[in-house]
């Protein structure tokens, strides 16, 4: 038994590192290695929560910059500052905007609202990284955090439903979601116009983004080191 | 004076829960009326302007925003007006504004020091700013530290971190830090204010190091010291390694002067008969300076380069005033390594480019008599041709001494009687010959006649034949170690016998080859009565070696032929040189 032990450890081991070689990306380090779809395998919340609030915090940083590129390569000589004062798509779904509310609102439905702002991000996001490429000239820099933004935000979300399944005893509630209807304006013809619409957008992500962050954070101190982060 | 606007400066969140707006007043005031500035601010989902709620709490020209009025992700507008005016207008997002207060609780405590107690490692400790609401994960702060030594002007900054304790590696004991934290919203890119300075110092807690106040330089000295050491050693071995090929290569053998198939140290041995043999068996020494060929391109090569005349010859060097230091036997070629020391009878050629003042028209009619005739002693057929000479009067008795002793005819060159017998025509003959002795200083004893007397290969007369008359004359005789080869001396006694339409006391000197005793030369030189008649204080050259047997009083010396005392290392063995000095050491 002692060398199927062994075995058995160097094969993990031998797992682990190649997980961690594929896993390492950017702004996110290595996670233990959970197989899709394995019945045994079993992170524990803290786990869950760790890996959340690493995803969370690694898109927010990709908004942060994907904005503040595009904000300097386009919006700098057309005014697009002083139009800031908009309104997000998911300005519809009532979030806590200050610590107080925070607090205050029950973790459960917290993690709905994640969820929701989450699920109301998956289509902009995938429309936003085939619509960013047709900007003329963009930089290959916010291309391609187009294209991680909308894949981690993936990954995210399947995350929160993990969790949303872990703590949620009863049923996971699909209906908090915004649908999104900003397409055309992506697509408009006049590139002032076009262009306008994609800081918006990116300027929406940003925010949401680290709401989400925020959120998840509160979470992880409130739930799992009983608010002593 | 400008007018300057009232201004918003800046507006700032410290936590995330409250936010408050400063602004400039410009020097409004003073140029108008007295007007109110306020604040109004709007949320982006409402429409009117609502007035600051709070100008105090955050000090003059400001507006406080509490909790209550503070939504993080809402878009705000402020506006900096009066009654009718807006001055200033600014939008944003509370999320954007946040610039965190500095930590407090700064600390430090001591980890390790170094062996040597010069270096030590230490731990710095500190809270989050207490605004912020870190436990309950509201917001996430990251820190810099900065850190220099008292007196330092410029800050290390260390990467920024979301820890609260960090350690310091590597701080010298001596000195004292100051170290200031500063703290961040971790996804912002703007810091917050610093955080008041800690001071770290190691004498405090008893670790300074008091004899360590220098701090290590880079020890040149020793880098120094050691690389001259191990330069040295390997010098040192490769000198004493047996390797020679390594040897040739790093320290090439200086090369000692000497004739081709000869060994020096025979001559110094004083194994004349094998010396002898030696040369006696070269031909082909003969040979080549028989070529009339060889003459002819010497007298070619005269003409045609005209520069030669105008280069001063070694023998001119030698007996220019202005060059008493002898150059031993001025070589004919410098650059010949093997044959440093001049006159090598066997190559023509070095004789040639070193001889340049000699006239080559006259030197052919003196080779080619030269050639013809075999003499051992060219003093003593001079002698014998010339009894007009008076002045070889002296010089017979002490010829036939030689002859008569010198069995193996390394003939001495009768230094004293040289020397003595003062003839100004002989010195101004040598003088001449000065210019004349750009060939070579040796002549090879070709053979040993029975009677034991010297034959001279023929080596010098390409030289002789290039001495230049003018040069015999107008040249100077200079003292005190100056070497002559006989030769060029002869050449000099060559060319003025010539000039002298004695032919035959010219046949004499060339016949030889070279070898000439100083008495020969003198006699020669003497024959031909040279114009000026200074006394010849100068010392004739010597052809070869032979020991002094008997110093016959100042009139010259009795050669011995068996021995050859040669002084140690005071003869260049290699000229075949003996300056005046070294016989007069010999002489008692």
């Amino acid at each position: 038994m002692s060398t199927k032990g062994a075995s058995l450890k160097g094969l993990l081991l031998v797992v682990l590192l190649v997980s961690h070689m594929l896993l390492t990306k950017e702004g996110v380090t290595s996670l233990p290695i959970c197989p899709n779809g394995s019945v045994n395998c079993q992170l524990s919340l803290e786990e869950l929560f760790d890996r959340a609030v690493k995803l969370s915090h690694y898109i927010h940083f990709l908004s942060s910059e994907m904005f503040n590129e595009f904000d300097e390569r386009y919006a700098q000589g057309r005014g697009f500052i002083a139009k800031a004062v908009n309104s997000c798509h998911t300005a519809s779904l009532t979030t806590p905007e200050d610590k107080e509310q925070a607090q205050q609102i029950h973790h459960e439905d917290l993690l709905n609202l994640i969820l929701g702002v989450l699920r109301s991000w998956n289509d902009p996001l995938v429309h936003l990284a085939s619509e960013v490429q047709r900007i003329k000239e963009a930089p290959e820099t916010i291309l391609w955090k187009a294209v991680e933004i909308e894949e981690q935000n993936k990954r995210l979300l399947e995350g929160m439903e993990k969790i949303v399944g872990r703590v949620h005893s009863g049923e996971v509630g699909n209906d908090i979601y915004t649908p999104w209807d900003g397409l055309p304006s992506l697509q408009l013809a006049d590139e002032d116009s076009r262009l306008f619409a994609f800081y918006n957008l990116l300027h929406c992500l940003r925010r949401d983004s680290h709401k989400i962050d925020n959120y998840l954070k509160v979470l992880k101190c409130r739930l799992i080191h009983d608010n002593n982060c | 004076d400008l007018l300057q606007w009232p201004q918003i400066s800046k507006c700032r969140s410290p936590e995330m829960e409250t936010f408050s707006c400063y602004w400039t007043a410009g020097n409004f005031y003073n140029l108008t009326a007295p007007r109110i500035i306020q604040l109004l601010y709007k949320k982006s989902n409402e429409e009117d302007w609502k007035e600051c709620p709070d100008y105090i709490t955050s000090g003059q020209n400001s507006c406080y925003f509490n909790a209550s009025y503070t939504s993080v992700w809402t878009p705000y507008c402020v506006q900096l007006a009066s009654k009718n005016d807006v001055y200033d207008k600014k939008c944003f997002s509370v999320d954007e504004i946040v610039l965190p207060d500095p930590p407090v609780h700064l600390n430090w405590t001591l980890l390790n020091t170094s062996q040597t107690g010069i270096h030590g490692d230490i731990q710095v400790r500190w809270d989050p700013p207490p605004t912020a609401d870190v436990r309950k994960g509201w917001i996430t702060l990251e820190y810099e530290l900065q850190y220099k030594e008292v007196n330092e002007t410029k800050w290390k900054e260390l990467k920024p971190r979301l820890s609260t304790m960090v350690p310091l590696y590597s701080l010298k004991t001596a000195r004292d830090y100051e170290i200031r934290i500063r703290s961040r919203q971790r996804t912002s890119e703007k810091f917050g204010e610093f955080s008041e300075i800690l001071y770290v110092s190691f004498s405090q807690i008893g670790i300074g190091c008091d004899h360590c106040t220098e701090e290590v330089e880079f020890p040149w000295f020793l880098v120094v010291v050691f690389g001259v050491c191990g330069l040295a050693v390997t010098v040192i071995s490769i000198m004493l390694s047996k390797q020679p090929r390594l040897k040739m290569l790093i320290f090439p053998p200086v090369p000692v002067p000497k004739i081709k198939g000869i060994d020096p140290d025979l001559l110094k041995k004083g194994k004349l008969d094998e010396v002898n043999s030696i040369l006696a068996c070269h031909d082909s020494y003969k040979t080549q300076l028989y070529n009339d060929d060889l003459w002819v391109e010497f007298i070619e090569l005269d003409i045609e380069d005209p520069d030669e005349k105008n280069r001063a010859s070694d023998t001119d060097r030698l007996l220019s005033e202005d060059n008493l230091k002898s150059h031993g036997c001025l070589g004919v070629k410098d650059d010949d390594s093997g044959r440093a020391s001049c006159c090598e009878p066997d190559i023509p050629e070095t004789d040639f480019s070193a001889s340049d003042t000699c006239d080559a028209t006259s030197d052919s009619d003196q080779f080619k008599k030269a050639t013809e005739k075999e003499e051992d002693l060219l003093c003593l057929d001079r002698q014998d041709n010339d009894k007009s000479l008076p002045s070889l009067a002296n010089t017979d008795p002490q010829h036939q001494h030689r002859n008569t002793q010198s069995d193996n005819s390394y003939p001495w060159a009768p230094f004293a009687d040289s020397i003595e017998s003062p003839h100004p025509s002989v010195h101004t003959q040598i003088s001449n010959q000065n210019s004349l002795t750009s060939t070579d200083f040796y002549a090879q004893v070709s053979d040993i006649t029975p009677a034991g007397r010297v034959v001279l290969s023929p080596g010098q007369k390409s030289k002789l034949g290039r001495a230049q008359r003018e040069g015999c004359t107008e040249q100077n005789f200079t003292m005190d170690n100056t070497y002559f080869c006989e030769a060029d001396v002869k050449k000099c006694i060559a060319a003025t016998s010539h000039e002298e339409n004695e032919p035959h006391v010219q046949e004499q000197s060339y016949n030889e080859d070279g070898y000439f005793t100083t008495e020969s030369l003198t006699t020669t030189v003497a024959n031909f009565g040279a114009s000026t008649a200074e006394p010849p204080s100068s010392e004739m050259p010597v052809a070869d070696y032979t020991s002094i047997h008997i110093v016959h009083s100042p009139q010259g010396l009795v050669l011995n032929a068996t021995a050859l005392p040669v002084p140690d290392k005071e003869f260049n063995v290699s000229c075949g040189y003996v300056s005046t000095d070294q016989l007069n050491k010999i002489m008692p």
